[in-house]
């Protein structure tokens, strides 16, 4: 049960760990997958910043270009426009030649500081490009325009140098968005006399700016010196808001004032704006120098990590998927392990439960060795290796009236139901062969009881023995078992006849056998489990392996463990699959070469029986007996004998009892043979030697003093003869 | 075997001399019959010189006592031998006779 437990919180402990394990497994997964994804956004943010900044400069190289070319269009023409201030109608000559020249500039003037010639108070010809190409003039000397008051035209005069405007939407030249270059012109004193100024159509700059797509989804915005959109991809807003009024209802109004001041300042870098991560967008900006202008590039975080979060959205699920199997399989796994530990558990149950029915069946089986310490005649020793923890094999022997019943059996199948029946056929043995004498009357009447009660087919190999120990004289019968060994100068195979098993079906004739053992004779009986025993290729023990093991000399004991061990070393790592049992015998009474026979045959008349005396008293000298035992002999024979004398031979006829008495260095048989009607004076009742006189019967006595004064007594009847056998230990 | 009958008032003496064996014992019960007819007074077995009894002797022994009970008499068995003794206990005489 502790081991369980163990098993078990192993089990718990180990899923506990696994699930741990998993856990770090995937958190490691996880931080690789972030540090890529992360290293990936900065990589994507590093390479958006780039091509926003290469995108950035070039299109300020281009607005530029026309910078450049506008102002250089400008100042080259001031040595002209100085020459001819002089000459205020000459002037519209240089405007014209500055429009004419370059395509860029829209329109120009050559405007007069007011006062500068007495003639000409304000004096300004303006030359432009109409819509259909055609150059046109016009005065901008009007009291509505007023332009020494205009921006161009005052701004340049304050700083002194040439000043771009900012852009304006021109409604005289058709809703053009426009930006004028103005630059004072000084006379040869050194006295500003005019501003010129050249007027750039900004159209372009809307294609520019639109055609500026870092992304599919950015876009670039332009704004002026003062924050005014000048060109964005709202139309709306161009020219009509500024940025300053943008960020105010800007929804991250923070970053957005700190991006416009450093646009408006002329700064350039990046910055990221929105708080919400979908809302979050990237502004890389950067100033447009002479003009004032900033420019910005706006581009979607979506646009530049829309990819990587759409494969960190797949590996995420793929991540997802993933360790759900990987959990799955886990607990199943656990679960599994769990089970088994269940099933161990019910497993040691029901190995214990049958370790308790192997304790009981071998609580049957005489398991004592040597079992008959007392006995020099005779050495055993016999063991049973279950298969299974019960097993279906079973052996079994004790000694009665001198002589040894012994038997062993392999009931078919294994397990529990085989040890039942190897239990109810042993009890059966013991039952039987309680009073049964022969090995034929034994196994006939096992199988029949069994083959009553036997439904499930099942059935024992069986071989039963009954061997005098005085005598040495074995008698047998063989139920389908393995011939045992037979050890006599030789080894060879007890001569059995080819009977049915156990079970298979009643009233079936066992034939006995018989056979002399002489002294150190042995028998050997075993199951197939010994000689069927496979090793890992699947080859057997076999005959020969057995009898080679049993050649050498070794007590009874030492013989099965010899035998066990070579089993087992020849099994080696394979399963044990049959029960292993074996029964030694080994003879040792050598009564017989120093046994003496004496033999008195008698007439069946009752005045012959005082020759019993003189019979008794012959090997009585012999045996160096002392008086009293040899009354006893004298007794318990003269009983015997005339029971045969009185009741074996109808009165009248004439018959023989034959008594032979052999002598043995310890014991002394009697053996007492007649040819008379069956009668088997052991049958006879008990006397009741405690009753009171009334009751005591007048006979009874003989066969009780016989039993009394002996150490055994049989009966058997054979070939048509009573033989009654008696032996004495002395 | 030879059997002794020797009566003395109302005790008889019976002197079993040798070995009381079956074939003997047929000839005993003849021999005692009269007494076992008239079994009402005492009757000593005087066993000194009797050297073997079988079961057949016993059982005269045994029909003694059962007339002699029936008949309001006694027996009493007298010096028995220990190899008789033994008999006598094996089979439960000893408590069935008054033994001197």
């Amino acid at each position: 049960m502790a081991l369980n437990d163990n098993i078990k919180t192993v089990v718990r402990k180990s899923r506990g760990t696994g699930l741990l394990l998993v856990f770090v497994a995937a958190a490691m997964l996880e931080a690789t997958t972030l540090i890529q994804y992360l290293s990936s956004q900065r990589m994507l943010k590093r390479e958006a910043s780039q091509r926003a900044e290469s995108e950035l400069r070039a299109t300020r190289n281009q607005i530029m270009d026309v910078v450049d070319q506008a102002e250089a269009a400008v100042h080259n023409s001031i040595w002209i426009a100085r020459w001819c201030l002089d000459y205020p109608d000459s002037l519209v000559v240089v405007s014209r030649r500055i429009v004419e020249e370059n395509p860029s500039v829209m329109g120009s003037t050559f405007a007069l500081v007011p006062g500068y010639n007495k003639n000409h108070p304000l004096f300004s010809p303006y030359v432009c490009r109409s819509a259909d190409g055609n150059i046109e003039i016009k005065s901008l000397a009007t009291e509505d325009y007023d332009y020494p008051s205009q921006e161009w035209f005052t701004e340049p005069l304050n700083y002194g140098i040439g000043y771009w405007s900012e852009p304006y939407v021109d409604t005289g030249g058709g809703n053009v968005l426009m930006t004028t270059y103005s630059v004072p012109v000084t006379d040869e004193s050194g006295r500003i006399a005019a501003v010129l100024t050249a007027d750039v159509s900004l159209d372009w700059l809307t294609d520019l700016i639109g055609s500026v797509r870092v992304y599919p989804n950015a876009f670039s915005v332009l704004i002026s010196r003062d924050g005014t959109i000048m060109v964005s991809p709202v139309e709306e807003f161009n020219m009509q808001r500024s940025i300053q009024d943008y960020a105010k209802g800007a929804r991250d109004t923070a970053n957005f004032n700190i991006l416009a001041s450093a646009m408006l300042t002329g700064k350039s870098g990046n910055l990221v704006l929105g708080q919400r991560r979908r809302e979050r967008t990237s502004v890389f900006y950067g100033p447009v120098e002479k003009t004032g202008w900033s420019m910005a590039i706006v581009i979607p975080d979506s646009e530049i990590y829309g990819e990587i979060r759409r494969m960190g959205v797949l590996v995420g699920i793929l991540m997802l998927v993933g360790l759900s199997m990987l959990i799955l399989i886990l607990t199943a796994t656990a679960k599994s392990q769990l089970k088994y530990a269940e099933v161990n558990e019910k497993k040691e149950r029901m190995e214990h439960e049958l370790s308790i029915g192997h304790n009981i069946q071998m609580s049957m089986i005489p398991k004592t060795f040597p079992p008959f310490p007392e006995r020099k005649d005779i050495d055993m020793a016999a063991t049973i290796v279950p298969a299974k923890a019960v097993g279906g094999d079973l052996y079994d022997f004790f000694i009665r009236d001198e002589k040894l019943y012994f038997c062993i059996g392999d009931v078919s199948g294994k397990g529990v139901p085989a040890s039942l029946l190897m239990s109810v056929t042993r009890t059966l043995f013991r039952s039987v062969a309680s009073h049964e004498k022969s090995p034929q009357r034994i196994v006939t009447l096992i199988n029949n009881a069994m083959s009553d009660m036997n439904e499930n087919d099942m059935f024992v190999t069986f071989f039963c023995g009954i061997l005098d120990m005085a005598t040495g004289h074995l008698r047998y019968c063989n139920a389908g078992h393995n011939p045992p060994l037979i050890f006599t100068d030789e080894v060879g195979m007890l001569p059995v006849l080819p009977n049915l098993p156990l079970g298979v079906m009643g009233g079936v004739h066992f034939p006995e056998q018989e056979l002399d053992l002489a002294c150190d004779n042995a028998l050997f009986l075993y199951t197939d489990g010994v000689t069927e025993a496979e090793n890992t290729s699947h080859e057997q023990f076999g005959e020969d392996r057995m009898i080679a093991v049993l050649r050498e000399r070794r007590d009874s004991q030492g013989h099965l463990k010899a035998m066990e061990k070579a089993v087992a070393d020849f099994v080696g790592s394979a399963e044990q699959s049959d029960d292993l049992t074996m029964l030694f015998i080994h003879y040792l009474n050598d009564m017989k070469p120093d046994a003496t026979e004496r033999h008195l045959i008698l007439h069946n008349n009752i005045q012959q029986i005082p020759q019993l005396a003189d019979f008794i008293e012959t090997i009585a000298n012999e045996m160096r007996l002392d008086q009293s035992l040899a009354m006893s002999l004298n007794l318990a024979l003269e009983e015997a004998v005339t029971n045969v004398i009185l009741y074996a031979y109808p009165a009248g006829s004439d018959g023989l009892v034959d008594i032979e008495a052999i002598m043995g260095k310890d014991i002394l048989e009697f053996i007492i043979s007649d040819s008379g009607v069956a009668f088997d004076p052991t049958a006879a009742p008990e006397a009741d030697i405690s009753l009171g006189v009334e009751d005591r019967p007048i006979g009874g006595l003989g066969i009780f003093l016989v039993r009394n004064i002996m150490d055994t007594v049989s009966y058997q009847r054979t070939d048509g003869k009573n033989i009654l056998s008696m032996t004495k230990k002395l | 075997m030879e059997v002794i009958i020797n009566k003395e008032n109302a005790v008889t003496n019976v002197r079993l001399v040798g070995r009381l064996d079956t074939p003997a014992s047929q000839e005993v019960s003849e021999q005692l019959e009269p007494i076992m007819a008239n079994a009402s007074g005492t009757i000593v077995l005087d066993c000194t010189e009797m050297s073997y009894i079988s079961s057949s002797g016993l059982r005269i022994f045994l029909s003694l006592r059962k007339a002699a009970a029936s008949q309001g008499g006694k027996i009493i068995v007298k010096n028995i031998s220990d190899d008789i003794r033994q008999v006598f206990m094996m089979t439960g005489f000893l408590n069935l006779f008054e033994i001197e």
